[in-house]
């Protein structure tokens, strides 16, 4: 933009015009808010149910431009699309309520019933060549270039009212979410928060139709929060997160389609929203597909070299040793990698014996080390014989030192209980509880 | 917080449940004194889940009715306490251990109000008793078994009920946990309350329940333990599932009171 400013290259301007900036805003909430009223969607399993109801939406269109008699008025044209949207996850919690079709089933009878009779409708239309009926095709694939100020305003409004009601009843919708039967006993009405998040996601479908188009748009509101959760294991953070992923999606998507001529803007959405997502994949720390490939290298490396190291203490009491002996009593894919590790790190040093075969024995490092090994290793068994499941959860392959982990506090209080289940004879279940004995419980 | 002596604290009057066509609870007819350990023990799928259901209104009745502490269950809500199965949540779902226990919490603070500082350290105490204190900020899917159905008790905690309901909450649990659990279990009796567990392991049952139901859809007999876990009512629950004789012949031999 600066050296635009010093060329000026533009003959009209540098600055984009009141309408293009009014229409970025606009795109920018609706992405925004796919983003956030997605999470919802994606977090308690009703993606396809949004996907049904997006394509439900040309029927409303092509209705609300029939009854309106053949005006290109966004808003009439958009509330037609809400309503179909509306009807179509109706039909699904009908379908499921009355019937024994299962959900999945389901979803594809209604849209596909939906998309084939909005296609019928909007091909009747623009066969019949109605004035103004031309332009309704762009709300199959999403056509920005024709939107008015007044109408991405009108998007933008919708957009924030919607992320304003999630931001509202952020705890409701997690709880109801995470767990509705828990919801339901403790007395949250679970069907009506249910379903408002359903017509919230309807919502946000209807007003991202021109971005994104109905066979597309629920893209928007499924991508962005698949991308957000491989970054962060908190709701209150996955929520503007994957806002902001739908907002850079849906605005490239944009710029880009309008750069080419008659270039649908869905298809530009989605790819610039799968990027992200398929970034976000393979290098998200922990959840992504890199740092759990490497994370299981590390493993085996781990337990190879340990491994190793257990076996050569072993036979080093009885001198040194071949590689071949080593390798044989500690088999597996990655020995051969952790022989050399150890030879690298000099933890084996080489002896040459009399016959000329190349033989081992552990350096004094080595065995300081493996000794270690084996004692934490010792200091886990004994951890998680006295309070097994809470220790299992810290224990990793590379046997970390227990008492780095646990603390010293908290390990001497094991080892105690420890040994005075071993002089009491063993864990008992506890005694039955009598009455006029407060406290009950608890033998030991 | 403490109740009355007096009255009942559960009662199920002619309760009967059916999916579609099918019953699943049979005129079940079932009254559950105060303050008191209540195992409800059956085969599988003989309706033991949906009897806590049904006392929850979580399933609608085909007919009877369900007293809680006496009264219908909409004027108790507040007072009922609830843990559902482990395997009935996502456990990938992106919330802390704190924040599952903060939903205990939700219900007494109403729509919109948000959990403060009161209600922090309600949860950080309720942790406490189950043992989770260290994990209070980990993810809820990295936890072990045990670990995940103390989260659910201490929520239930949090909900500072005086009549708890809790839907097999020793499934995948180890013998440790276990007896912590039921520690906590027995605290919450000493403490004046109702705890009612859906249950599948006789041996524990007899340890620690004070009093039991058989259910095989419809009420095989209820009341003290070793007036229940007789070799004829446990021969009438679970009829005709010989696999499961060889169970019951040791519990019966090593896991009945003696008189």
């Amino acid at each position: 933009m600066i050296l635009a400013v010093v060329d000026d290259p533009f003959p009209y301007g540098w600055i984009p015009p009141y309408n293009t900036l009014v229409v970025a805003a606009g795109v920018a909430s609706v992405g925004f808010a796919a983003g956030v009223v997605g999470c919802f969607a994606v977090l308690r399993r009703r993606a396809l149910a949004g996907d049904a109801a997006a394509h439900a939406t040309l029927l409303g269109i092509g209705l609300a431009f029939l009854l309106g008699g053949g005006r290109r008025d966004l808003p009439l044209l958009l509330a037609g699309a809400l309503a179909t949207a509306i009807a179509a996850l109706l039909g699904l919690v009908l379908i499921g309520r009355w019937t024994r079709t299962r959900d999945d089933a389901a979803t594809a009878i209604v849209l596909g019933v939906s998309f084939g009779a909005g296609i019928t409708l909007l091909s009747g239309i623009t066969a019949r060549g109605i004035p103004g009926s031309a332009g309704l095709g762009q709300f199959l694939l999403g056509h920005t270039a024709g939107l008015t100020a007044a109408d991405a305003t009108i998007l933008g409004a919708v957009s924030l009212l919607a992320v304003g009601m999630v931001a509202l009843f952020l705890k409701e919708s997690t709880l109801v979410a995470f767990d509705p039967l828990f919801a339901a006993a403790s007395g949250w009405p679970v069907m009506l928060i249910d379903y408002a998040l359903v017509v919230l996601v309807a919502v946000m479908v209807v007003v991202g139709l021109p971005a994104a188009g109905a066979v597309l748009v629920t893209a928007l509101v499924v991508i962005p929060p698949v991308t957000a959760r491989q970054w962060t294991d908190s709701v209150g953070v996955m929520l503007p997160l994957s806002g902001m992923f739908g907002l850079v999606a849906a605005l490239s998507g944009v710029a880009v389609s309008s750069a080419v001529p008659r270039m649908p803007t869905g298809p530009l959405v989605v790819i610039a929203a799968s990027v992200l997502l398929t970034v976000s994949l393979l290098i998200a720390p922990r959840r992504g597909g890199l740092a759990r490939w490497l994370e299981a290298r590390r493993t085996v490396a781990a337990w190879a070299d340990g491994r190793l190291l257990e076996v050569a203490l072993r036979l080093d009491g009885d001198g040194p040793f071949t590689r071949e002996q080593l390798l044989a009593r500690a088999p597996g894919a990655a020995a051969d990698s952790a022989f050399k590790r150890l030879v690298r790190s000099a933890a084996l040093e080489p002896v040459v014996t009399r016959g000329g075969t190349h033989a081992w024995r552990l350096a004094v490092w080595g065995r300081e080390l493996a000794a270690e090994r084996s004692r934490r290793v010792a200091a886990w068994t004994e951890v998680l014989e006295a309070a097994r499941e809470d220790a299992r959860g810290h224990l990793t392959i590379d046997v970390p030192s227990p008492e780095a982990i646990l603390g010293a506090a908290r390990m001497k209080a094991i080892r105690e209980s420890a040994a005075a289940e071993r002089v009491a004879g063993g864990p008992r279940p506890g005694q039955p509880w009598q009455p006029g004995q407060p406290g009950g419980g608890a033998g030991g | 917080m403490t109740m009355s002596t007096t009255s009942a604290g559960l009662e199920f009057h002619d309760v009967t449940v059916a999916y579609g066509r099918r019953p699943v609870l049979w005129n079940v007819d079932l009254t559950v004194p105060g303050a008191c350990l209540f195992g409800i023990i059956g085969p599988n799928g003989a309706g033991k889940s949906t009897l806590l259901k049904a006392a929850l209104g979580l399933v609608p009745l085909a007919g009877g009715e369900v007293r809680i502490l006496g009264a219908p269950l909409e004027q108790v809500r507040g007072r009922v306490g609830y843990v559902p199965q482990r395997e009935s949540v996502d456990w990938d779902f992106p919330v802390t251990v704190t924040d599952v226990v903060l939903m205990g919490t939700y219900a007494r603070l109403g729509w919109l109000r948000r959990p403060g500082p009161r209600e922090r350290s309600l949860a950080a105490e309720c942790l406490d008793r189950v043992d989770l204190a260290d994990v209070a900020d980990r993810q809820i899917g990295r936890l072990s078994g045990g670990q995940q159905q103390r989260v659910f008790l201490a929520r239930a905690l949090a909900q500072q009920a005086d009549v708890y309901f809790l839907d097999e909450p020793m499934a995948g649990v180890d013998a440790r946990s276990q007896e912590r659990i039921f520690r906590v279990l027995a605290e919450l009796r000493a403490e004046g309350r109702l705890v009612v567990i859906v249950h599948h392991d006789l041996r524990s049952a007899a340890d620690w329940f004070d009093a039991v139901a058989l259910i095989d859809m419809r009420l095989v007999a209820t009341g003290p333990v070793e007036a229940v876990l007789t070799p004829e009512n446990l021969r009438r629950t679970y009829a005709g599932r010989l696999d499961l004789l060889d169970e019951i012949g040791r519990a019966v031999a090593e896991g009945g009171r003696t008189p």
